[in-house]
């Protein structure tokens, strides 16, 4: 039985967060909750997805997942922010269920991300 | 690794570790202290030696210590123990927010059973204000339970004026001094202490074994916990792990032959860590530096989450709150007693020095500290207004 809160994914992420940070020119949404507070940040080109950064106070586990959500969502459409969910994120990284909510405030920002990000892009249209 | 959680627990010294080795092969003594024969009474002869090893150290002696498996343990029989010999008596208790939780849990199975508690508040230093325990003093009142070092700041109370106010008033003082045994000079034999909770893993000994001086005063006694023999006057029935006890006995005395010696060193290996982090912005000390047992620095930090930077210091191995509160996500209810914000008390991080500790320890753990505080403010954003 293994004594470690945290899983090898969980660690790696944590170690090397390679999207902390927010490009410059970015669109971004900022949610404080559960002793959480995330910046999430996307540059776009048309309803494509070519950049995310993110900013994190908060446990491992969170600083982990949205690591792990900025690496797998560059790339891909805009519309997948709007319902994104963080069930996937929690399995990945063997994020015990106490923290749930923490990981939900995550899926929080990026959903709100999303409706920014949907906003600016029709008000070009 | 760098192993900087002496608080929580030391290694077994190498004299200590062969002493208990010794006694427990079959060319040794392996038997049990309770048979009467050869073999036996040779068991008891080694603790009888422990324990004069131990009594000298606390200048008190030996039959007055009480084996136990541990500080809590001790701490339980002590308090329970004080608590029931005492209820006719009267039903009121005395302690601190800032015990560990040996002493704090005993209390609330107390106060369950219809004693009263008075939980005293420290002032922000860590420390207990005198006058605010003789406020708290009533007529009814038969145990006072102070700790001597506290396990998270290393906050020192003066033990001796405690208990000054405790025998005006004739009212048990019961001192968890698991930080301290060995560490700090303690002197029973002057100290006006009725009842001192200790154990060998702290000091270099073995895991497993403890002990309770009780002394030797009218009214001083504890009533059993466990039953089942008449080992110990019937206080602490059991077995008496005659291997463990010996190697308490050695641990007592190397500390003893050593502690200037370590109080010095460990004095250096703070100052020397304090002095590398001491100008990052937002940091603090939970405790008294000047009048703080020297071999814990208690830090906090402003804008840092205390569980990330546990992680990013890896590989030090360091405590937030206790080792005894590890699991828990809650701030430390030890430094929430002392008035930090629950931010601040979740960014603390405990460092404890020990023996083995090398002054390249204490920079690679500086180093690490300095980087890991850059790194977690870097990817923090700023408040949402």
């Amino acid at each position: 039985m293994s004594n470690d809160p945290y899983s090898a994914r969980t660690r790696e992420l944590f170690a090397a967060p390679a999207h902390a940070g927010c490009p410059d020119g970015a669109l971004s949404a900022t949610i404080e909750d559960q002793g959480v507070r995330i910046r999430l940040a996307a540059i776009c080109a048309g309803d494509e997805i070519t950049a995310l950064g993110f900013e994190a106070w908060g446990c491992p586990h969170v600083i982990a997942a949205a690591e792990a959500f900025c690496a797998s969502y560059e790339h891909r459409p805009v519309v997948e922010l709007l319902d994104f969910s963080a069930s996937d994120l929690m399995q990945s990284l063997s994020v015990p269920v106490e923290k749930a909510g923490r990981i939900l405030v995550i899926e929080d920002a990026v959903r709100s991300l999303g409706s920014i990000v949907r906003e600016a892009l029709d008000s070009k249209d | 690794m760098i192993y900087l959680d002496y608080a929580a627990s030391t290694p077994v010294d190498a004299h200590v570790a062969e002493a208990m080795t010794a006694l427990m092969t079959v060319a040794g003594n392996y038997a049990n202290p309770s048979s009467t024969h050869a073999a036996g009474r040779r068991s008891v002869e080694y603790i009888a030696h422990a324990a004069g090893q131990l009594a000298d150290l606390l200048n008190t002696d030996a039959d007055r210590l009480i084996w136990t498996s541990g500080a809590t343990e001790s701490d339980n029989l002590a308090i329970l123990g004080g608590a029931y010999f005492r209820q006719k008596r009267g039903r009121h208790l005395i302690t601190m927010r800032t015990e560990h939780k040996a002493v704090t849990d005993p209390m609330n199975v107390l106060e369950r059973q219809g004693f009263e508690v008075t939980w005293l508040d420290p002032e922000s230093n860590g420390v207990l204000d005198i006058a605010k325990l003789e406020v708290a003093m009533r007529d009814d009142t038969q145990l006072v339970s102070i700790m001597h070092v506290n396990n998270e700041t290393g906050v020192v109370q003066d033990v001796r004026k405690i208990g000054a106010i405790c025998r005006e008033r004739n009212v048990l003082l019961h001192v968890d001094a698991a930080q301290s045994v060995g560490k700090l000079p303690i002197d029973l034999g002057s100290w006006p202490v009725d009842l001192m909770s200790m154990t060998a893993h702290k000091v270099y000994g073995p895991k497993g074994i403890g002990a309770l001086y009780i002394a030797d005063r009218p009214g001083v006694h504890v009533d059993p916990l466990l039953f089942g023999g008449g080992q110990q006057r019937r206080l602490r029935p059991g077995t008496l792990p005659a291997q463990q006890i010996v190697a308490f006995g050695v641990a007592a005395d190397v500390a003893r032959l050593r502690m200037q010696d370590d109080l010095a060193h460990l004095t250096v290996m703070r100052d020397r860590f304090w002095s590398g982090i001491s100008d990052l912005p937002g940091i603090s000390i939970n405790g008294d530096f000047e009048s703080g047992f020297p071999g814990i620095l208690n830090v906090s930090i402003e804008g840092i989450e205390g569980e990330s930077l546990l992680l990013a210091l890896e590989p030090i191995c360091v405590a937030t709150g206790s080792a005894c509160n590890s699991k828990s996500q809650e701030p430390s209810y030890v430094l929430r007693a002392l008035g930090l914000s629950d931010e601040l008390a979740q960014s603390a991080i405990r460092f404890s020095f020990g023996r083995p500790t090398r002054s390249e320890d204490i920079d690679f753990a500086i180093e690490r500290y300095r980087s890991a505080i850059e790194m977690l403010r870097r990817i923090a954003p700023e408040r949402v207004a």
